[in-house]
């Protein structure tokens, strides 16, 4: 008697998990059909892995452009609202994961995609996107590797690799004064940092520096004292570091512990991260930073309104200071609405022609992509810290505070 | 010259520290021939530790590395007395997947509750250092450095001179006979285990003065104890030292000479060249290779 109610117990259980697997199977999970009355758009993310950090800021300028807009009832496609429903997988930080990810999308039919954090990750991501005829948008892969193979089908609402060390040598070329002659890139050893060095270095040789050779160190390496001590005897006026926080941050302290002292630090992408000043406090007084966005930039747009607002929204929902990492997944988010919407209609291919078509204001700045599929008029701001806040030096027009120069003390 | 000796001292503090994240490792691998995945993580939370004490309650982190050492020791040995002890004695190949879980348990758990942000430990002295002529001594470091020997000279005593220590030793040359002694296996491998996660929490703390962590840094000390642990030698408790030690000076002499690309293949290098000529690492001793297992 016992038995038998086991067994159909388990029968039944069985029978469940089966359905349930073949529903999940045989459902078409709307894809980007406005028939359920739902967008639905596919987020690989790196939420666990080396790049969970960054990973866990793009998903909340995501999740921020899907509340906002689902708050207006949605994107507005053929006289239908349609609401948001971005839907997240890890890819572990791992490019060919991303990839694979891209590819289960796709067999899902979800044809609508945004990016993965990281050049390596949406560079793999890319290629899939092209072969499947689907369409993504790109929120943080800079590398100018990405635009340079051909793809129709990826457009990037940020500033290419290449103006990432560039915009701080200009910043300096133009505000510091007495002006510093010589210039050494330290460098992560990843593709993109790689070639934010070269875009740096060529920029710097432009504009009258003497430029030393750059110094390069492993991806992710939390000990770069060998580049200090081998630049130290050379006594560089500026170091600029094509780094990424550990990195960046390991410069500034071990600079410190081997009496390494230049008239300024300037370095990408880890300034203006909360972080920098939190791991480094009184130590990251006055490090020059580049950043994609800030709370300055100008223009605006119906969901999100201005750089302030948009700072005040971040700041509300998730509890801190908006990260340009933020900042630019909303933007990429964005592009992607105000195509659907532009387009009428959700099909990867009508999707594309509105993205390459685009043209218009947001808290980000304006976005309008070239036939490469890069953000045309996207320009980088370089920021300071100052009394342990990022504040936008440069462009003057955009500026918050003056330069301070020198940057260390002497 | 003065760039090779700034290195090759740079290059010794930074050894000394990674012989302690290792001698842990060395360890339970020696005693109990597991090779713990776990290290690294427990590095990490380490760190956490020592943050979180150092943040709450203003602890100096050469106070908070024993609070760091104390929970550890007392994970440690729950791990060991209640979890791993189950396999132990199965193949190695179940111990690796086992303490592989753990690690990726103890990583996500600390992911979620740290987030990935990366921390340091801030004290007012970490990163000054004292000028030596045109070479630096950056004082964090060196403390670091000087906590390293210290605690590696206090295993070693303790291994040598006391009868908890002796029996670890006994237990990992031979278990059937230890047993036969009257040695209680199980808690001596729980104690084992609990001392060498107490060491990597210490050295957690340290690395959380010195530098930066986040969670996913974990992986990387794990590989980092695997080599210095192998370089070593097992069955030496100053193998994990001197091989900490080797590899922070190749370390440091590699980057002066080779581009920073090269530095992590360098260490892998000195690793084979060493095990082609001593199988069983600088110092280790070869019995090791054949203990009885019972």
């Amino acid at each position: 008697m016992r038995l038998k109610k086991v067994v159909a117990t388990a029968s039944v259980v069985a029978c469940a998990l089966a359905l349930a697997a073949c529903g999940a199977k045989g459902e078409a999970p709307g894809g980007n059909s406005g028939e359920s009355g739902k967008l639905t758009i596919g987020a690989s993310l790196s939420l666990t892995g080396k790049l969970a950090r960054e990973g866990q800021l793009t998903q909340e300028g995501y999740q921020l452009c899907q509340d906002k807009v689902n708050a207006q009832g949605g994107v507005p496609v053929g006289g239908k609202k349609l609401k948001l429903d971005i839907q997240y997988q890890d890819d572990t930080s791992k490019p060919d994961t991303a990839a694979q990810l891209v590819d289960q999308f796709n067999d899902k039919g979800v044809k609508l995609i945004l990016s993965s954090y990281g050049s390596a990750n949406t560079e793999a991501q890319a290629a899939v996107i092209e072969r499947n005829g689907q369409v993504m948008v790109d929120s943080a892969g800079a590398d100018n590797k990405i635009f340079s193979k051909g793809y129709k089908r990826t457009f990037a609402v940020l500033s290419p690799a290449t103006e990432y060390a560039s915009s701080i040598v200009k910043a300096i070329a133009e505000l510091a004064q007495p002006k510093p002659k010589t210039v050494v890139f330290l460098s992560a050893d990843d593709g993109f940092s790689k070639t934010v060095t070269e875009g740096g270095m060529k920029t710097a040789q432009q504009l009258g520096f003497t430029v030393l050779d750059p110094q390069y160190f492993t991806n992710g390496t939390s000990d770069v004292s060998s580049s200090l001590i081998k630049v130290k005897s050379q006594k560089p006026d500026v170091i600029i570091g094509s780094v990424h926080l550990v990195e960046g941050v390991a410069i500034v302290k071990q600079a410190k512990e081997l009496g390494v002292t230049p008239l300024a630090f300037g370095e990408t992408v880890a300034p203006p991260t909360p972080d920098f000043v939190k791991t480094l406090g009184a130590q990251a007084e006055n490090v020059l930073g580049s950043s994609q966005w800030t709370d300055t930039t100008k223009g605006q747009d119906k969901y999100f309104g201005t750089a302030k607002q948009y700072a005040a929204d971040i700041k509300a929902k998730f509890g801190h200071d908006p990260d340009y990492h933020d900042a630019e997944a909303s933007a990429a988010c964005l592009a992607l609405a105000l195509a659907v919407e532009k387009a009428g209609d959700t099909s990867p291919d009508k999707v594309r022609d509105a993205l390459a078509g685009l043209d218009t204001t947001s808290f980000f700045g304006q976005i309008k992509f070239d036939s490469t599929g890069q953000n045309i008029y996207k320009p980088m701001s370089v920021i300071q810290v100052q009394n342990g806040n990022a504040v936008t030096v440069w462009p003057t027009d955009s500026a918050e505070a003056k330069l301070i120069w020198p940057g260390t003390k002497q | 010259m003065t760039a090779f000796l700034q290195a090759t001292l740079y290059g010794l503090l930074q050894g000394g520290l990674l012989g302690l994240i290792a001698v842990g490792f060395s360890l339970v691998w020696g005693v109990m021939n597991i090779v713990n995945l776990a290290h690294g993580s427990f590095v990490i939370l380490g760190a956490y530790i020592g943050w979180q004490v150092n943040s709450w309650l203003g602890l100096d982190p050469f106070v908070g590395m024993f609070v760091a050492a104390a929970l550890l020791f007392a994970l440690g040995y729950v791990l060991q007395r209640w979890l791993i002890n189950l396999v132990v004695n199965g193949p190695i190949f179940i111990t690796l997947l086992l303490t592989f879980g753990l690690d990726l348990l103890i990583v996500q758990g600390m992911n979620i509750a740290f987030s990935a942000d990366y921390r340091s430990i801030q004290t007012s002295y970490g990163d000054n250092s004292l000028a030596l002529g045109g070479v630096r001594l950056p004082l964090g470091r060196l403390l670091a450095f000087l906590v390293a020997i210290a605690v590696t000279i206090a295993l070693v005593a303790v291994v040598n001179r006391t009868r908890t220590g002796m029996s670890i030793m006994a237990t990992g040359m031979d278990r059937g006979a230890a047993r036969l002694m009257g040695i209680r296996a199980r808690h001596v491998y729980a104690l084992t285990f609990g001392i060498a996660a107490a060491l990597a929490g210490m050295a957690g703390t340290m690395i959380g003065m010195v530098g930066t962590f986040n969670p996913p840094a974990a992986g990387g000390y794990t590989l980092l104890s695997f080599v210095i642990a192998v370089l070593g030698g097992l069955g030496n408790m100053y193998g994990a030292l001197i091989g900490g030690l080797v590899i922070g000076l190749v370390e440091a002499w590699g980057g002066q000479y080779l581009s920073g690309t090269w530095v992590n293949a360098l260490a892998f290098l000195v690793l084979v060249i060493v095990l082609m000529i001593r199988p069983s690492g600088l110092v280790g001793r070869a019995y090791y290779a054949a203990r009885v297992e019972v």
